[in-house]
């Protein structure tokens, strides 16, 4: 079951798993977005792209985690990548800058096509890593929380933030229990001869049947247990109520968001006013 | 030898802080032909250890021999075709009931002797007669396992692993949750499968259990093996250090010969052979 551990939480006691939540969630957004923004000029792009990496990188490692955790986690969807990559490559590009690759009796692949491949790759990797660092540093209770604190002004409206938290919540909750019964549903069916890994096609279809309807019938008897063990404890979603377990917002909190709204910042300028950091210092034209 | 473990080991979540050592250095061996009762405390590695058995648990150092299948660290030395393994060795896992999957229960049944290669037909015949063997009688074939109570769910499940005759049979707590009288029809059938020529291996908190069936006793304490006797042995010495219970049998027979009786007590297995030597004793004052 190595191929689950992005999303879960890795329990250590690092700077990144001290922030407030809250703090983590606004965080990762900005940087995501970030990720995303379109900034004009390959080498610009590049830079950029290559800072928020190298960014993203000490922040994983802060976290305890590794680059080859998630490259053994994406490996399931490697041929996925590969194929979206081969595409990229072979689409006509439409205002080429980096010149021709080759030219084949017509069939013109431009350098700028490998650019863009590259951006994508450095693109999914950076936005894994996002999400990787929020979950592993993060329990999920304290995601719910940090959730329901956003959604707060939305009471004003009678939007039930309560109930959405709580459902997020429970779900949470109960992927690890999943995983456990299908880890467990999984073995008792390869002791009685399924093999879930090879064989044809139908017989790999016979067998995820084997597995997965024994995992809805125990995940719709968990439900209904878990909603009479509420009802039994006179749960109300209306009441009001109070809280073991406080969200802090201290003194670093405050510094690492303001770190990332300059990142932020920066990443807005250079995309908004197309400034080229290549021509203010050094006058360099770089393509 | 049916199966034998040399210096095993398993860790969980191997490099993260998650990390625990479950099995610790384990060796030891299981009779062909034996009725061996594997115990210990909750989180002992009982259930770490049975699933070594049908590799579905590679060892993390070391090496399981079961008749000849190797089960080893290495991935080298690790035999090919693990389906001949498990078509060998039958594990029912605790609470099997959850792996019933099939529209009716025959089909849920044949299930596994189909996966083994048998056609549906024959795979069918031996679902009837496992069906049979654990008490269920015709009217049970073409219902949905689904509607079928705790128990009677309990019984389909163990039949599906039954129904592809394994020479190895690990259950793991197969009386848990039972009424009395179900566990007791289940031992009846564990012990008729043992007297039939099968090895079986019985994972089990009951102590009575193991006096009343067991040959051999294997005591797991915190990933190591505490102990490897048979029942009476085990039963004469101090065994609330493994949170074992001495069974009630077993007590009075001792509170009897305090007062000065004589038994025999390897043929004590269960209240009639108990009587049976209280009418000898008996006799031998006349």
């Amino acid at each position: 079951m190595n191929s689950f551990s992005i999303g879960r939480y890795v329990p250590y006691n690092s700077f990144v798993h001290r922030l407030d939540p809250r703090d983590k969630i606004l965080g990762s957004i900005l940087l995501m977005v970030c990720v995303f923004l379109p900034i004009s000029g390959w080498a610009m792009t590049f830079t950029m792209s290559g800072i928020l990496f190298i960014l993203t990188m000490i922040l994983l490692w802060c976290t305890h985690s590794s680059i080859r955790d998630i490259l053994s986690s994406l490996r399931s969807m490697w041929m996925m990548i590969l194929f979206l990559l081969l595409i990229y490559i072979l689409m006509p590009h439409s205002n080429p800058t980096l010149g021709q690759a080759w030219n084949w009796n017509g069939w013109i692949v431009y350098w700028d096509s490998f650019a863009e491949a590259g951006k994508i790759v450095l693109r999914l990797l950076m936005m894994v890593e996002l999400t990787m660092i929020l979950t592993a540093s993060t329990k999920p209770l304290d995601l719910t929380y940090a959730f329901e604190w956003y959604l707060t002004p939305l009471k004003w409206l009678h939007f039930p933030a309560h109930e959405v938290a709580m459902t997020i919540s429970i779900a949470l909750r109960f992927i690890p229990t999943l995983l456990d019964d299908t880890n467990r549903v999984m073995k008792a069916q390869e002791s009685r001869g399924v093999d879930f890994a090879h064989g044809r096609l139908w017989k790999r279809l016979t067998a995820l049947t084997s597995l997965i309807i024994p995992l809805f019938v125990s995940a719709f008897m968990r439900s209904e247990e878990l909603a009479n063990a509420m009802e039994c404890r006179g749960y109300d979603p209306k009441a009001k109520r109070t809280r073991y377990r406080l969200l802090h917002w201290r003194w670093f909190d405050w510094i690492s968001l303001v770190v990332v709204l300059a990142i932020f910042a920066l990443f807005l300028y250079v995309t908004i006013a197309h400034f080229d950091a290549y021509l203010f210092f050094w006058g360099l034209q770089v393509v | 030898m049916a199966i034998t473990f040399k210096e095993v080991f398993y860790i969980y979540n191997r490099k993260t802080p998650l990390e625990t050592e479950a099995l610790n250095g384990i060796s030891f061996s299981i009779e062909k032909g034996s009725f061996t009762a594997l115990v210990g405390r909750t989180g002992c590695g009982k259930s770490t250890l049975v699933q070594h058995i049908n590799a579905l648990l590679n060892p993390s150092a070391g090496e399981v021999d079961i008749d000849g299948w190797i089960n080893s660290a290495e991935k080298k030395k690790r035999s090919k075709h693990v389906k001949d393994l498990r078509k060998h060795v039958g594990l029912v896992f605790q609470f099997p009931e959850y792996q019933l999957f099939e529209e009716t229960v025959e089909k849920d049944v044949a299930f596994a002797p189909k996966n083994f290669g048998m056609n549906e037909e024959d795979a069918l015949k031996a679902a009837h007669a496992a069906l049979r063997s654990v008490g269920l009688n015709e009217s049970f074939d073409k219902r949905s396992p689904f509607e079928l109570s705790g128990g009677e769910k309990r019984k389909v499940a163990i039949a599906g692993i039954l129904a592809f005759h394994p020479d190895i049979l690990v259950v793991d707590e197969p009386t848990a949750g039972l009424d009395p009288l179900g566990a007791k029809a289940m031992m009846a059938l564990f012990a008729q499968i043992h007297q039939s020529g099968t090895t079986v291996v019985l994972v089990t908190h009951d102590m009575n259990i193991v006096l009343a069936y067991c040959d051999k006793v294997v005591v797991l304490d915190d990933g190591k093996i505490a102990a490897i006797t048979d029942p009476v042995s085990l039963f004469s010495q101090d065994i609330e250090k493994y949170s074992l219970e001495t069974p009630l049998l077993y007590k009075m027979v001792k509170d009897l010969e305090g007062q000065g009786a004589h038994f025999d007590l390897q043929a004590i297995k269960d209240i009639p052979s108990l009587a049976d030597q209280l009418v000898a004793l008996k006799g031998a004052k006349r």
